[in-house]
């Protein structure tokens, strides 16, 4: 049968990765929430010129791959004589795309609860803000929860691209392991579980998350 | 402006290799999506479960990560594919997961009494697949196919690391003779977003050409 004793010798060196992953996609995750909450504010703004910004800049992230904002960024900051770190560079880029794809995330969420329940917010006498803010966005926070977490797990994926980018997180560390030993199947192997954990946690939490805001 | 001018050819070479991933793992992604979900469907429990098996590694594990696996591992297990082909297959694989959940919903989008109607008709189960549900699904899939669509597009810049001349590896390259990031990565970010924008654009004229139900 498979010998799994591999595990033992690949897992050590993949754990010091591990932890630079972790650090890594935790304010990715966060930043990229918060980030979206400012985007789509600009998104639903009233002003048209703000509206037409944000959304150009929705679309031109969306549209262009997260590896070559990376490599713009990081390549581009020693280029202007203020070299940032791959690890801050891979944050932004992660954080720029991201944020694009969660307002978009929390603007579906805000369409999809029903204009009735503001309207009758409206009707009893409450402002357009608080009835927003009481009726509209309770809700439409409960909405977004699943997406939210599918996107997060997209991050947690793409925080492998800043193996390009010298930080040494998993993948760096697979990669390394791969280039020295004759292991590869094993190495990959080890990594990918190692990926199949973290982002199982992640979806983990959120479901429980979700369990705890749901109104019964 | 010169520089630019000077990269062009070299930038239009990376960027036809782009396009042939491209389309090469949409097909493949497409059509791993139409026959995994419908065995998501339809099939038995033992081909259900082996589905649900790879949806659910492919959804946890970075592409980048399964690119590499085929790129060092291929060589060890004797196999011997052209490394864009391998590059077409694992893009495709990939994606053919998050296909199949756009295929799936589609599908579930149908009302079950489409079923009982057509059944009342007297179809059989395979025209009642194609002809009634399929077609109707087709509809329903248009945005989060486009939109995945865009994601395989995006992910084809993956290859760049694997050293696959695509137009991000053209573009790394030229910047490390160059020295100017600015202006080549950003000549790299306009080619993909001329191909996205281009399919999102063409997804909404098809999705208003065939929405004559609504």
């Amino acid at each position: 049968m498979i010998d799994f004793s591999f595990l033992a010798r690949v897992a050590p060196t993949l754990a010091e990765g591990l932890a630079t992953t972790v650090l890594l996609a935790v304010p990715a995750i966060l930043l990229s929430a918060a980030w979206g909450a400012v985007v789509v504010m600009g998104l639903l703004a009233r002003s048209r010129v703000l509206a037409a910004v944000t959304r150009g800049y929705v679309e031109a992230v969306r549209n262009t791959p997260v590896l070559v904002q990376m490599f713009f960024i990081f390549f581009g900051s020693g280029y202007a004589g203020y070299p940032i770190s791959g690890f801050t560079a891979g944050l932004i880029a992660l954080v720029v795309q991201n944020g694009a794809y969660a307002a978009e995330i929390y603007r579906g969420g805000i369409r999809a609860v029903a204009h009735r329940l503001a309207e009758a917010g409206l009707a009893l006498g409450l402002t357009p803000r608080r009835a927003f803010r009481i009726i509209v966005l309770p809700i439409a926070i409960r909405n977004v929860i699943p997406p939210l977490s599918n996107q997060g797990v997209l991050i947690i994926k793409d925080t492998s691209l800043v193996a390009t980018i010298s930080v040494a997180e998993m993948t760096f560390h697979a990669r390394l392991l791969a280039d020295r030993t004759a292991a590869v199947f094993e190495i990959f192997f080890t990594l990918a579980l190692f990926y199949l954990l973290l982002t199982a946690l992640f979806t983990g939490a959120m479901r429980l998350l979700e369990r705890r805001v749901r109104i019964t | 402006m010169d520089l630019i001018f000077n990269s062009l050819p070299l930038l239009a070479r990376g960027t036809l290799t782009t396009l042939y991933l491209s389309a090469g793992a949409i097909v493949l992604a497409t059509a791993l999506g139409v026959v995994l979900a419908l065995l998501q469907l339809y099939g038995g429990f033992i081909l259900r479960a082996l589905v649900e098996v790879y949806l659910y590694v492919v959804r946890g594990v970075p592409l980048l990560v399964l690119l590499f696996a085929m790129y060092y591992a291929l060589p060890y297990a004797n196999v011997q594919i052209e490394p864009i082909t391998g590059g077409i297959a694992v893009i495709g694989l990939y994606f053919g997961a998050f296909m199949t959940e756009v295929v799936r919903a589609a599908v579930l989008s149908v009302p079950r009494g489409q079923w009982e109607a057509a059944r009342a008709v007297g179809l059989t189960t395979p025209r009642i697949l194609l002809d009634v549900v399929l077609m109707q699904a087709v509809r329903m899939a248009g945005p989060p196919f486009v939109n995945t669509c865009i994601m395989v597009v995006k992910g084809t810049s993956l290859v760049a690391i694997i050293g696959l001349a695509d137009v991000t590896y053209v573009g790394k390259q030229i910047v490390e003779r160059t020295l100017a990031p600015f202006e080549i990565f950003g000549a790299v970010a306009l080619v993909y977003f001329v191909i996205c924008f281009g399919l999102s654009r063409l997804g909404q004229y098809f999705e208003r050409r065939l929405n004559y139900v609504h």
